[in-house]
């Protein structure tokens, strides 16, 4: 697991599976448990940070329409 | 007069040809198909008639020219260059475009299109490929004057923010339509994997077949499949289905329902991190706990072994003490015995009595109980009940009384 910071909202989501699902294993151990869940509250912070970005810009692509046979 | 013109007959076809290219290419003659032919997949040629009339439009085109199948007594529209073949002298029309006419036409084509694409596996379920959960970037493909641009953009916005919509406008009907969208396609395909869009995005208003013409174009409905970027396609009301739709990886109802498909309602997501974040939480706890009590445990079953290893030290100790009761009296008395006994051969009593002990001098101190192998002169040394002395001996023999001391 990587510490740093994560590169997009997938990535951050994906991370937070991978660590959630570390907790469903039969006995976690505690002193691991403890990073993963700290790793987990931050990945979850940053999500939520995402989400609350309202706006999604719009650019106009000009495709260019070159002939056709 | 002048002289008369004689030519070959190549020449002469090739003038008239040259005259009929006189006629405009972009006339459509509407007719009945009759008489299709297809050789070896690929010369398409057929008749185009008027019904009832005696007028026949002999017809010739290549199949990949052809993007909607037609079938005889299918009235269609064809386009094309009027020539005389030179090789069989006879007149004909090289189709460029032809394309069905009516409902009942457009119904029939649209009908052997989808048979065609769905045997060949365009439709298969198996080639699809899964919409990334969270797009950072759509490819949108619509007009930018149709309902359908406002509506998925608004639903958009309503569920997810942060996305980045490169939006292409094509027209979605009319003759432009089939080769804006393709270009349209070919642009995100043309893209370096890095900077392409997560998910392509083509939708319209509903409408009837011929509105939907260019979403059940073969080249259409092709470049959907062949697409390098997954693509949503979300056609018009609930219940309008064009080629595309099952081409599409995913297939919207509506264009509403093609922003809902394409990114993620937010609230969904954060009650989902929330719900992670607390199993976590839940989860740990639990384990904090777990290793607790082991820890009780093993603590309470420390104390306890403790416990009943002192309980076994007292008991041996009792034990020990009863023991030593029972023991010491008859030790004590087999002391006693003992010291008497020692008493009666001390030979300090003997010698109390008048008794002495008589030892060699020469160093090893030998008590003498024998005269014999002492010699006169030889030095001993006698102890009393008090003192000692040393002496010579003067005369040895065995016989009692004969040695004497000096």
């Amino acid at each position: 697991m990587s510490a740093s910071k994560p590169k997009s909202f997938a990535k951050a989501f994906e991370e937070l599976e991978t660590v959630a699902q570390w907790f469903e294993q039969g006995d976690p151990d505690v002193d691991e448990g403890l990073k993963k869940f700290e790793r987990g509250l931050e990945l979850a912070a940053f999500c939520k940070a995402k989400l609350a970005e309202v706006e999604n810009k719009v650019k106009d692509i000009e495709a260019k329409f070159y002939e056709r046979p | 007069m002048s002289e008369p013109v004689i030519l070959t007959v190549t020449d002469y076809l090739a003038l008239v040809n040259k005259a009929l290219a006189a006629v405009p290419r972009d006339l459509l003659v509407e007719g009945e198909v009759s008489d299709l032919r297809v050789s070896h997949g690929k010369w398409v040629s057929f008749d185009v008639k008027d019904e009832g009339a005696q007028a026949v439009l002999k017809c010739f085109m290549t199949a990949w020219q052809m993007h909607t199948p037609i079938e005889d007594g299918m009235r269609v529209r064809v386009s094309g260059r009027p020539t005389v073949s030179a090789r069989f002298g006879k007149f004909q029309l090289n189709v460029d475009a032809v394309e069905p006419v009516g409902e009942g036409a457009l119904k029939r084509a649209y009908e052997l299109l989808k048979a065609k694409l769905r045997d060949e596996g365009v439709f298969d379920a198996g080639r699809k490929r899964p919409i990334p959960r969270f797009p950072e970037r759509i490819g949108l493909i619509t007009s930018r004057d149709a309902a359908a641009y406002g509506d998925f953009l608004r639903v958009l916005g309503n569920r997810w923010g942060g996305v980045r919509v490169d939006f292409t406008h094509v027209h979605v009907q009319g003759r432009e339509a089939v080769p804006e969208i393709l270009e349209a396609f070919a642009h995100f395909n043309r893209l370096p994997e890095d900077d392409r869009p997560d998910v392509l995005v083509l939708v319209r208003g509903g409408g009837g077949l011929e509105d939907l013409h260019a979403f059940n174009d073969e080249q259409v409905v092709r470049a959907v499949f062949q697409a390098r970027i997954p693509v949503i396609v979300g056609v018009g009301h609930e219940r309008d289905e064009s080629l595309c739709d099952f081409a599409a990886d995913m297939r919207a109802s509506t264009p509403s329902n093609a922003a809902e498909r394409a990114v993620p309602n937010r609230r969904e997501v954060q009650a989902e991190l929330e719900a992670s974040a607390e199993f976590m939480a839940a989860r740990l706890r639990q384990a904090l706990a777990e290793k607790r009590h082991r820890t009780e445990t093993a603590a309470r079953g420390m104390a306890h072994a403790l416990r009943h290893r002192r309980d076994d030290v007292a008991r041996v100790l009792a034990l020990l003490h009863e023991r030593v009761g029972a023991w010491l009296p008859p030790l004590r008395e087999r002391l006693a015995g003992m010291e008497r006994l020692l008493k009666n051969v001390d030979p300090a009593r003997v010698l109390a009595r008048g008794y002495a002990i008589v030892r060699t001098a020469d160093g090893t101190s030998a008590v003498l109980s024998s005269a014999t192998g002492l010699v006169p002169g030889q030095a001993v040394s006698v102890q009393l009940a008090r003192g000692s002395f040393d002496a010579r001996v003067e005369r040895a023999g065995t016989r009692r009384g004969q040695q004497s001391l000096v």
